[in-house]
């Protein structure tokens, strides 16, 4: 059996950190405790029953046959079936145990990893990669999993089994032990350079399986480019020479195992000709028995079978401490938007005050500086001002995806910081511009704002925005899953969707990322509908890109530079001639030009 | 056997594939009965030690058969390495060959099949299917020594005492069994693990790329108990292999218990007896020690052989797939001009669609009854509504598919008598949806001939308007884009694909709504641009904004599958409803976006960072 493990040379721990791992580990274990020991003492008496039986050829050659005692020789074959039976009961407790320990931890941290990602604030995930984040939860616990799985109970049974080994061998005959020694150098150091060598072999393999799939992938998925420049020679050439690699490097790793193998086996039948030869000589001399002989003979050639295991478990076990040490670090991150200790709710209708709000990214520069506004309850406000201003950043202040760093945020007179997460989630959410379906169905996906809906509340929401007509005669309806995150759906029908959650969430204040990139024409009017009917009645902050939600809203603010330079209503805004009024009117003259051709006919 | 049968084209491609390799894996085979001579003989020579050395007080005996001992082992152990090594060097290869196959034939297959296909199915193909191959590959060599050495071990046992060997290796077969079994009940359930992990993986990727959506709304519960459920679907998963492990492995390790039993119980006696040496006994303890594995295997290969026959099932699919569109018998040459090209402009390109039928598999024809000519260096827009035909057409001109009746001819030559690759020469084309390769800007521009020079490089460039964006990067043209590299937004993807385009300098120049993402205070440059590209260049423009048609010569609106009207774009404007219709629809849907960009101020809606857009 081969199982390729490594780690890289930054995730391998040092002792300090292995150490807090263990710890914690164990204290995560803590409730399994009673299954930990029954599992560790099931491996400890499997791993004797691997030894007893040579040990009981012993007895039997050495009393039974030698000593010509038949009674002795029945002795030792009816141990040696008491020991065979307690090696299967033993090896299937010891499985069946460690499994349930580890599956169980597994699944309590991967549960455990995910509710704290998900209770980490926006500014933890505007920090993050994403890529980086989603490996938590899957290549670090892979390789735990692939541990507990695979490797946890043969690492300990073959440590087990090469002390104990060692031990009684030593204890049998500690002459012929110490002949049978001059094998252990080698064998340690030809292990030393294996481990360390199929380590770096593993980690190259899996890079250039890594490139070979990333260059695959980009084949097929750009194939119709490289038809159309008929670029396929070229294109296949570089796809063989990075296959060629992979080639290489497997055999690389190949050829690590190739040397080391027999070395080990080297080891053990070199020490066997040697426990025959010596050994076979001090039995003429009656410095030691027959049976002792054969226990060498049949334990040597297995010696240092657990050696070989152990150098290739290294790799596996350091690995997963590595992936332990980042959940763990994971885990310890703070969750820096939590409720506070007697926290209240929301009241169900209240004005919005921003009151000298400024907002930084960690030590950096003010994104936002000293903004103040209210907006009254059911009155709209439209954020306009180019990208990075800083519109965006207030936005996500007003429904708490951010805490200010300095200044209050609140909501009918609470401080958004005071409230529950639950009624300020309730009251207050947030429309990104994009309809980001998640896997399942559309059903599923407007339920997402509020799991507890019954299937006529999504029904009606969806009725709400005037979507369900489109939805609803599609063969599966509602039922209709959205693959690949709705790679089905236009781009229209899912921003549809987002909206119809905002419908079944109905929240007091919505706040409104708008689209910026054009829709297709036959679901853009039904949008802009969507919207209207979704904003009546409701206090909205939207952050504009179409100057006419802007013209239609109560109050218009302007941020630039990351403060608020303007605010008042559209034609207040117009009239004062400042930044609005200048945007305005190049929309105008814009808007002019584009549309001549539809203004013709 | 109802899997052998329907996976008899997978068994035809391992066998070719075993075939092509055969030198080697007769080599491998030959080191692994090498391996067999040696290991067998260690009992052997461990009996004799025994009987004649210790037994008998013979210490010149007891050296001889020691260091015999040693020598064989030295071999024995080679071997080990040497034969392992061999057998992974030809699956290995035959792994990686059918990989590059499969890849050549990918690239090659027809616009149709990849229509049709899945990335991710293909890629599995390509990957796990493979390794399901390899991995019975490798047994081949290995179990052949093998079972060469199960064989050698029981006729020499039986020579020594058939009842004792009887009882000895009796059990084994079972091991065998029990190997098969153990390895077909396990793999479900390791499929499983892997199905229920990735979908544990895609809920806690979408939670993290969609984590707005689920702030924004307070969803976290929701995920959190899908995600729970699960990591529950994983356990369970988890827990069936553990209680097949748990129900098989303990009684693969009982089986040769027994054997050694019986050998200690009736062979002690039969020793006690006289009727066998005590080094036969050791011998059948060492022979029982040595057959555990190679019975194991035999074993797992009836299952692996199964599996690896499935998969090559899949990639025979692949690899048996004709492409449908493919060079002519007898090819013929595009023609030239009579001066080749002079001053830099092209000369050629007429193309011309002669009472085309086309439509997607068994669908309604998209195209029927389609006429159209454009002159060599005449450039046409083709407007028309979404479903019209008009990127079918485009599609059309390069082979992407083949006509189901009438014909399409580039300078009056049939596009199907045109050797492909100089066919494809002869035309650019840029997708509506823009697929850039993750590699250097240069080289992607440089898509359509590699050794361009950097002056070509940059003249195309500058032409597509991406030049001075291009500078501004610390790495220039050799920052590298996609996903480990830098994100472009979408209107700056469209540019480095308009300029790929013009690099290849072809006869025909297709643009497929090739500038719709492109910031409108921008777009102005870019039309300056492509009216230097066009001139004198046959140029086929499919384009909703006016500006963009106002480009070519002649407008041509097509409506469900043919021609409806052509002309100017004022007099159709002036004479036809139609085109009124379509282009207002058009504007509508744009109107928000030329608004977004003022609102934006500086440009923002263009060059927005979106790298999820990047490299898909």
């Amino acid at each position: 059996m081969w199982m390729a493990s490594g780690v890289s040379e930054e995730d391998r721990l040092d002792r300090v950190a292995a150490r807090r791992v263990l710890r914690r580990t164990a204290q995560l274990l803590r409730p399994q405790a009673a299954r930990v020991a029954g599992a560790l003492a099931m491996v400890v008496l499997w791993t004797g029953t691997v030894l007893a039986g040579p040990y009981l050829v012993r007895f039997g050659i050495d009393h039974g046959i030698n000593g010509r005692d038949a009674g002795a020789l029945n002795a030792a074959v009816v141990g040696y079936v008491v020991v065979a039976v307690l090696a299967y009961v033993t090896n299937r407790i010891q499985i069946t145990l460690i499994s349930r320990v580890g599956e169980d931890f597994l699944r309590r941290l991967r549960i455990r990893v995910f509710d704290h990602l998900q209770r980490l604030s926006m500014p933890f995930y505007d920090r993050s990669k994403a890529g980086v984040l989603v490996s938590r939860m899957t290549s670090d616990v892979d390789s735990l999993a692939e541990l507990i799985q695979l490797g946890l109970a043969m690492f300990v049974s073959n440590a087990l089994l090469l002390v104990v080994s060692l031990v009684v061998l030593t204890t049998v005959s500690w002459q012929l032990m110490l002949v049978c020694l001059v094998a252990l150098p080698p064998v340690v150091v030809a292990s030393v350079k294996f481990q360390r060598d199929s380590n770096d072999a593993y980690l190259d393999v899996r890079d250039r399986i890594g490139s070979t799939l990333s260059h695959l992938q980009e084949g097929i998925a750009g194939v119709r480019v490289v038809q159309a420049f008929a670029r396929e020679e070229v294109e296949v050439g570089r796809f063989e020479r990075g296959n060629r690699e992979l080639y290489d490097s497997h055999m690389r790793s190949v050829a690590i195992s190739a040397w080391y193998l027999p070395v080990i086996e080297l080891a053990g039948w070199g020490t066997t000709a040697l426990a025959l030869g010596v050994g076979g000589w001090w039995v003429h001399d009656g410095a030691l028995t027959v049976g002792t002989v054969a226990f060498f003979v049949l334990t040597l050639s297995n010696l240092f079978e657990p050696v070989q295991q152990l150098s290739q478990l290294f790799n596996m076990v350091q690995s997963a401490g590595a992936g332990l040490h980042k959940l763990y670090e994971l885990l310890g991150t703070p969750v820096d938007v939590p409720e506070r200790a007697g926290a209240v709710d929301l009241p169900a209708v209240g004005d919005v005050e921003v009151e000298a709000a400024s907002f930084a990214y960690g030590d950096g520069p003010d994104v936002l500086r000293d903004v103040s506004l209210r907006i009254p309850a059911g009155s709209r406000l439209a954020l306009v001002g180019p990208t990075g201003a800083g519109k965006s950043t207030l936005a996500k202040l007003v429904a708490r995806l951010y805490d200010p760093t300095a200044g209050t945020v609140r909501f009918g007179g609470v401080d958004l910081r005071d409230a529950t997460l639950a009624s300020l989630r309730g009251r207050i959410v947030v429309i990104p511009q994009e309809g980001f379906l998640f896997n399942g169905t559309i059903r599923d996906n407007v339920r997402l704002a509020r799991a507890g809906a019954s299937d006529a509340e999504v029904e009606d929401a969806l009725r709400a925005v005037g979507a369900y007509e489109r939805f609803s005669v599609l063969p599966d309806g509602l039922d209709t899953e959205v693959r690949e995150r709705g790679s089905r759906l236009s781009g229209g029908e899912k921003q549809l969707v987002s909206l119809a959650r905002a419908a079944l969430a109905d929240p007091a204040v919505l706040v409104l990322d708008e689209a910026t990139s054009s829709l297709d024409p036959g679901t853009e009017a039904l949008v802009e509908a969507a919207v209207d009917r979704l904003l009546e009645g409701r206090t909205v902050v939207v952050i504009a890109h179409r100057l006419s939600t802007s013209e239609r809203a109560d109050m218009v603010g302007v941020v630039d530079g990351g403060e608020l330079v303007e605010l008042g209503t559209h034609h207040e805004l117009v009239a004062a001639g400042g930044r609005y009024a200048s945007l305005y009117a190049t929309w105008i003259a814009g808007a002019g030009t584009v549309s001549s051709g539809a203004a013709a006919g | 056997m109802a899997d052998r049968t329907s996976s008899r084209a997978g068994w035809r491609l391992i066998l070719r594939s075993v075939r092509a390799r055969r030198s080697g894996l007769i080599l491998g085979v030959a080191t692994g009965l090498a391996w067999t001579a040696a290991k067998v003989s260690t009992g052997l020579i461990v009996k004799t030690a025994v009987d004649q050395g210790i037994q008998s007080d013979d210490t010149g005996a007891l050296v001889r058969w020691s260091v015999t001992l040693g020598v064989v082992a030295l071999f024995s152990a080679t071997f080990t390495g040497l034969r392992r090594y061999m057998a992974f060097r030809e699956a290995r290869w035959i792994e990686a060959d059918l990989r590059d196959r499969l890849f050549a034939h990918l690239q090659r297959l027809h616009f149709a099949f990849h229509d049709q296909s899945q990335t991710g199915q293909l890629m599995s193909r390509a990957n796990t299917d493979l390794q399901q191959v390899q991995a019975f590959v490798v047994m081949i060599p290995l179990t052949i020594s093998n079972a060469v050495t199960v064989l050698a071990v029981t006729v020499i046992l039986a020579l020594i005492d058939p009842l004792l060997t009887l009882l000895a290796l009796g059990s084994l077969p079972f091991m065998n069994v029990l190997a098969t079994r153990f390895s077909r009940r396990l793999y479900p359930s390791v499929m499983g693990i892997q199905r229920e992990s990735a979908e544990l993986a895609a809920v806690v990727e979408e939670s993290v790329a969609g984590v707005r959506v689920i702030k924004g709304l307070g969803a976290e519960p929701v995920q959190a108990a899908r995600l729970k459920a699960e990591a529950e679907d994983v356990y369970d998963q988890s827990m069936a292999a553990a209680r097949t492990r748990a129900r098989f492995l303990p009684g693969l390790e009982l089986l040769p218990n027994i054997g050694l039993i019986a050998v200690l119980a009736y062979g002690g006696h039969q020793v006690l007896n006289g009727d066998l040496s005590l080094g036969s006994l050791v011998a059948f303890n060492v022979y029982i020690a040595m057959l555990v594995w190679p019975l194991r295997m035999l074993g797992m290969i009836v299952a692996q052989s199964q599996r690896a026959a499935v998969s090559a099932e899949r990639v025979d699919e692949v690899l048996a797939t004709a492409p449908l569109v493919k060079d002519a018998a007898h090819p013929v040459p595009l023609p030239t001009g009579p001066s080749g090209r002079a001053s830099g402009i092209c000369v050629g390109g007429a193309v011309a669609f002669e009472d085309v039928r086309f439509g997607y598999g068994r669908q309604a024809p998209v195209l029927d009854g389609f006429d159209l000519r454009v002159a060599a260096g005449e450039s046409v827009a083709l407007v028309g509504a979404t479903g019209s035909g008009k990127t079918t057409v485009a599609r059309l001109i390069p082979r992407f598919y083949d006509v189901e009746s009438g014909r399409i001819t580039l300078d009056g030559v049939d596009v199907r008598d045109l050797r492909l690759r100089d066919l494809r020469r002869a035309i650019g084309i840029v997708f509506e949806d823009t697929f850039l390769f993750s590699d250097t800007i240069a080289a992607n521009i440089a898509f359509a001939d590699p050794d361009a020079s950097q002056a070509a490089i940059e003249r195309a460039a500058r032409l597509a308007g991406v030049h001075e964006f291009v500078c501004e990067l610390d790495d220039g043209y050799a920052t590298r884009i996609g996903e480990r590299g830098y994100s472009l937004s979408g209107g700056q993807r469209q540019r480095i694909a308009i300029a790929r385009a013009i690099l290849a300098d072809p006869r025909v120049l297709i643009l497929d709504d090739a500038t719709s993402a492109v910031d409108p205070t921008k777009e102005h440059e870019i039309r300056d641009a492509l009216s230097e590209v066009m001139r004198g260049r046959t140029t086929i423009v499919i384009a909703h904004r006016p500006a963009t048609i106002a480009l070519a010569d002649r407008v041509v609106l097509i409506d469900s599958g043919r021609v409806a009207a052509e002309g100017t774009h004022e007099s159709l404007l002036a004479s036809d409803g139609r085109y009124r219709q379509v282009l207002a629809a058009a504007e509508r849907s744009r109107r928000a976006t030329a608004a977004a960009t003022a609102a934006a101020g500086n440009g923002g809606g263009d060059d927005a960072r979106r790298p999820e857009e990047v490299a898909r």
